[in-house]
């Protein structure tokens, strides 16, 4: 009777614990919320009362003005192209690497893998002069090649760990039917490794998404910023107007928060599946 | 079949793209990078060869050793902090039942959220006029300058980041060792309880042990995270003030893109890479992956 | 069959694009910037760099800009055509160098005087423009010769100032009455001001040290009344450790007692808000500010006044200047499009609406100019000589964060002043001399 008393007890410091920990998780998030909508002069003088009244302006101008509308397309496009590109070369490489057979195909993998260790800053000033040279530097291609190269080791280690669990059986009967190698990678590896697909283009998203520095160096025509750096540029000259930058936080994170909410649990397991391996 | 599968052409093709991106992007780059780093190079002028001499320069700057400082304090601190919150989260997390999804999800939810977007954001709590101290001050209390304190070993400021680190990126560890943690088989506790283990005592000696590995994996995760960290830095105090909390990312920045210097920044870049070799090196050696029968 | 065609297909256009880089190329417009203007139909296209967007700036004189730059598309319809290519203040170096190694540079391009020009004019990226200048008596529309002075290489100028905007003291008439100060004119006279305001209960400075340019520009003048010379700093024949700039930050650290108590952590518009919301009695600041204090606080206008700071006979000036690409196709248009820029209606605007020093004789009407323009002209012509911000007076930008962040180090007490200095000394050593 005592140890159960002593088990609930237990049980409701975890939960007030718990609830404490989620509040210093929402709590920045609703501030956030709640600034968003006051004006500037009301932001200064009262940071944490309720908004007098809903000033919708911030978002208006953060929005078009603040061209977060074309930087959230910019971001779109980019880590679009690049979650397809990387899913494709990517699982192309791992099949190589873990079906068929060569002898290079362990040196292979050691030289993608390591492209995890290697910080993207350390390859910045040559490519970016390389990129100018070319062309490439205001492009939004050529801010897809490299998040493409990046994206690959993570992507092609966790598809060779999928396709090295398929069972050989498939394969095999697959080649008596006649299928090509090429057949095979399409019609019954890829479709088997959906799961392996959706973990790795999750990483690639959520990793494109959120990257600043390359995007900051890269891009310097208004038209082709990614939402993060729009974001951080958000300041004029000479001044900064706080409650429209309020806005456009709120602008970047809304469409991750929505999505998130609704497919959170996947998301997490699809991550922690893909650390996991990775 | 094995003719098949030894196909030379279809190797080159399914290797092909990815090599070509490898080479030209990564592996390229990396010795031109190593080439600038013995170069004075402006950018507007080419490369001209100087030796060692930005590498001397390096152990004079100032700015490097706050950067160098800075950066191993990070990758100290996350490792540490990172897995004694990440397991401790988790440890709850999977004793309890209601709840334990919105929990989880909510401790994650940073994660996948822009750190640029973040990082403004607690820049403006941390800020004197706008966020904390304000709330502090209705109590009476006068906050400290979050981001502008300088006194200390390790300053607030660092602290500061160091915290908000630790708030976006700890769903990760969780999840991470939640995910271990619920592979271990039921029946090894049960046989624990029978033996007298409490739970506190069945967590170290059951837990533990078996999640070693996983140890190991979040540790790279966190340490290689912890040496690229930019983005919360960048917009938090862009490295200020007077450079005492600048990191290698933000210092390689600076250096290169805002005042030209590619040759400097180049040999930053490569301290960086070595940093980054060393320490996975040592995680994996130290953390021996072994593998228990669960 | 046909995966496979796909297949190999893919692969030589990634490794073609890669090689080339010629998948990208296609894919910037001829906006991205560059000397290669189209000239169809006879149309000379050139462009413009600025470091503001002009569709979503509040700042007045950006504003003015895209007047100017609409009003010179329209005049010049079929003849000529500018398109501006914008970042902001920050980016805006490491763009336009980006744009400059991939020969890129655009037509005219803003720039500070001081060294950010001297990058520029080295390598012989901007051209002199003295033939422009000399034609059609556009440089006699000029106040003096002496606009030019910081633009000047080797007899040949390689910029044109559009405005200038002096840094000044401004300061809250009603809290001066109230607590009995006089407008300071002396080192002593401004301490024994604070004290008053403050024993009056008043913050008597508001300034940020969270932006580090801000508190540079005390630290500029309190370096020149100590008489800190920086052509004899540069070219060695004197030393930073001469004592000079030690007692400007020991003075700095004097006046800093003075500070609102966040002042360290403030940004520049969080210690301007503190100015016009009048919780605090003097604002050192650029005569920029004026706009976004009568913006933000219209009432606040009558009260506000500006004294030339204390202790100092010359006066800090900084002006926005045009450069020319050395490469343009269209010099002409270049010139047209710069002249637009100092032409009367876009002198008078920066008076009347922008609230900075015109850098032509144009007349204007006061009474429609901010308040505080006449007395920022007053304290401008009562000067004796404008000297350059301090951090963009040095040979190097990175020299000039090096001064912004040592003073800041001094303020936050984590450098003593002579200590400051002897980094300044090895500093100059090691980079500038």
């Amino acid at each position: 009777m005592n140890d159960k008393a002593k088990s609930k007890a237990i049980k409701i410091i975890i939960y007030i614990f718990l609830i404490l920990v989620a509040v210093i998780y929402i709590a920045p998030l609703l501030w956030v919320l709640m600034v968003s909508f006051k004006t500037n002069a009301e932001i200064f003088t009262s940071p944490f009362s309720l908004p007098e009244s809903f000033y919708l302006e911030n978002y208006s101008f953060a929005w078009t003005a603040g061209k977060l509308g074309a930087a959230t397309l910019n971001s779109f496009i980019v880590c679009g192209i690049t979650l397809i590109l990387s899913m494709l070369i990517g699982s192309m490489a791992a099949f190589a690497i873990s079906r068929l057979h060569f002898k290079l195909a362990k040196p292979c993998m050691t030289f993608f893998l390591l492209g995890m260790m290697i910080p993207v800053h350390c390859v910045m000033i040559p490519l970016f002069t390389r990129f100018a040279k070319l062309g490439l530097s205001n492009s939004l291609i050529g801010l897809i090649i490299p998040y493409l190269t990046f994206s690959l080791p993570t992507t092609i280690y966790i598809m060779t760990g999928f396709f090295e669990s398929m069972p050989n059986e498939l394969i095999e009967s697959a080649c008596i039917d006649g299928s090509s190698i090429y057949g095979i990678f399409f019609k019954i590896a890829l479709p088997l490794s959906r799961t392996g697909l959706f973990v790795t283009g999750l990483m690639t998203f959520v990793a494109n998404w959120n990257e600043l520095l390359l995007a900051m160096v890269f891009i310097s025509d208004e038209t082709k910023k990614t939402l993060p750096v729009s974001l951080s540029k958000f300041v004029g000259p000479y001044n900064t107007n706080y409650s429209q930058m309020f806005a456009a936080i709120i602008i970047a994170i809304i469409p991750t928060i929505i999505v998130y909410c609704i497919f959170s649990n996947q998301i997490v397991d699809g991550l922690t599946a893909g650390a996991v391996k990775g | 079949m094995d003719k098949l599968l030894r196909d030379r052409k279809a190797i080159t093709i399914f290797l092909a793209p990815a090599l070509v991106l490898f080479v030209v992007v990564l592996f390229v780059p990396i010795c031109q990078s190593v080439y600038y780093s013995f170069c004075d190079y402006k950018g507007l002028t080419a490369p001209e060869f100087i030796g060692l001499k930005n590498y001397k320069d390096l152990f004079k700057d100032k700015s490097m050793v706050f950067a160098l400082k800075n950066s191993l304090f990070f990758l100290v601190f996350s490792c540490v902090a990172q897995l004694v919150m990440g397991l401790f989260l988790a440890a709850l997390l999977t004793n309890i039942k209601k709840g334990r999804n919105l929990f989880k999800n909510i401790i994650y939810l940073p994660c996948v959220l822009s750190s640029t977007a973040l990082g403004l954001l607690w820049m403006f709590i941390f800020s004197p006029k706008l966020g904390i101290n304000q709330a502090l001050e209705k109590f009476g209390v006068e906050g400290p300058l979050w981001l502008m304190d300088t006194s200390g070993f390790i300053i607030l400021p660092m602290w500061v980041i160091a915290f908000v680190a630790l708030w976006q990126y700890v769903g990760q560890s969780m999840m991470l060792y939640m995910a271990q943690i619920s592979g271990i088989s039921k029946s090894l506790y049960e046989a624990s309880y029978i033996d007298g283990c409490n739970k506190p005592k069945s967590f170290i000696h059951i837990t533990l042990p078996l999640i070693k590995p996983m140890v190991a994996t979040a540790m790279s995760l966190n340490a290689i995270g912890s040496l690229k960290f930019f983005d919360l830095i960048y917009n938090m105090t862009e490295g200020g003030p007077n450079h005492r909390t600048e990191v290698l990312a933000t210092h390689l920045y600076t250096q290169g893109f805002k005042y030209n210097k590619y040759g400097y920044a180049s040999a930053i870049g490569v301290v960086l890479i070595i940093l980054c070799l060393i320490v996975t090196g040592l995680i994996n050696k130290f953390i021996k992956t072994e593998n228990y029968e669960m | 069959m046909k995966k496979k065609l796909m297949a190999v297909i893919l692969s030589v256009a990634m490794t073609a694009a890669l090689l080339t880089g010629c998948g990208g190329k296609e894919d910037t417009p001829a906006s991205g910037g560059g000397t290669e203007g189209t000239a169809e139909g006879g149309v000379q296209e050139i462009t413009w760099m600025f470091w503001d967007d002009l569709n979503a700036t509040e700042d007045l004189i950006s504003k003015g800009y895209k007047e100017t730059i609409d009003r010179f598309n329209a005049d010049y319809e079929g003849k000529y055509h500018v398109t501006p290519i914008t970042t902001n203040l920050e980016e805006y170096y490491p763009k336009l160098n980006a744009l400059v190694a991939s020969n890129e540079t655009p037509d005219v391009f803003i720039v500070s005087p001081g060294p950010n020009l001297t990058v520029y004019v080295d390598p012989g990226v901007a051209a002199p423009l003295d033939d422009y200048l000399a034609a059609d008596g556009w440089k006699d529309s000029f106040t003096s010769d002496a606009v030019f002075s910081q633009m000047t290489y080797d007899g040949q100028i390689y910029a044109v100032p559009l405005n200038i905007a002096a840094a000044c003291a401004f300061y809250n008439t009603e809290m001066f009455e109230t607590a009995g100060v006089a407008v300071p004119t002396t080192w002593d006279e401004m301490l024994d001001a604070c004290e008053k305001l403050q024993a009056a209960g008043y913050t008597p400075i508001t300034i940020s040290a969270g932006t580090a340019w801000c508190l540079s520009m005390v630290a500029g003048y309190l370096c020149e009344m100590e008489g800190v010379d920086l052509a004899a700093l540069e070219d060695g024949s004197a030393s930073w450790e001469d004592g000079k700039m030690e007692s400007a930050g020991a003075k700095l650290k004097e006046l800093s007692q003075y500070f609102q108590k966040t002042a360290a952590g403030d940004t520049n518009d969080v210690a301007t808000a503190n100015f016009y919301n009048e919780e605090a009695a003097i604002l050192i600041q650029g005569s920029w500010a004026i706009a976004q204090i009568n913006g933000s606080n219209p009432d606040f206008e009558s009260r506000c006044g500006v004294f030339q700071f204390p202790g100092v006979e010359r006066i800090i000036a900084k002006s926005d200047s045009l450069a020319m690409s050395s490469t343009t196709k269209y010099p002409e248009a270049c010139a047209a499009l710069m002249k637009y820029f100092t032409d009367d209606i876009s002198q008078k605007y920066t008076a009347e609406i922008g609230g900075k020093i015109p850098v032509t004789s144009v007349e204007y009407d006061a009474s429609v100019a901010p308040a505080q323009l006449e007395y920022v002209m007053n304290v401008f012509g009562s000067a004796k000589g404008t000297f350059g911000f301090y951090n963009e007076s040095m040979p190097s930008t990175e020299a000039g964060a090096f001064f912004d962040d040592e003073m800041v180090s001094v303020f936050l007490g984590d450098t003593t002043p002579a200590d400051a200095a002897a980094n300044m000394e090895d500093f100059y050593e090691s980079n500038c001399r």
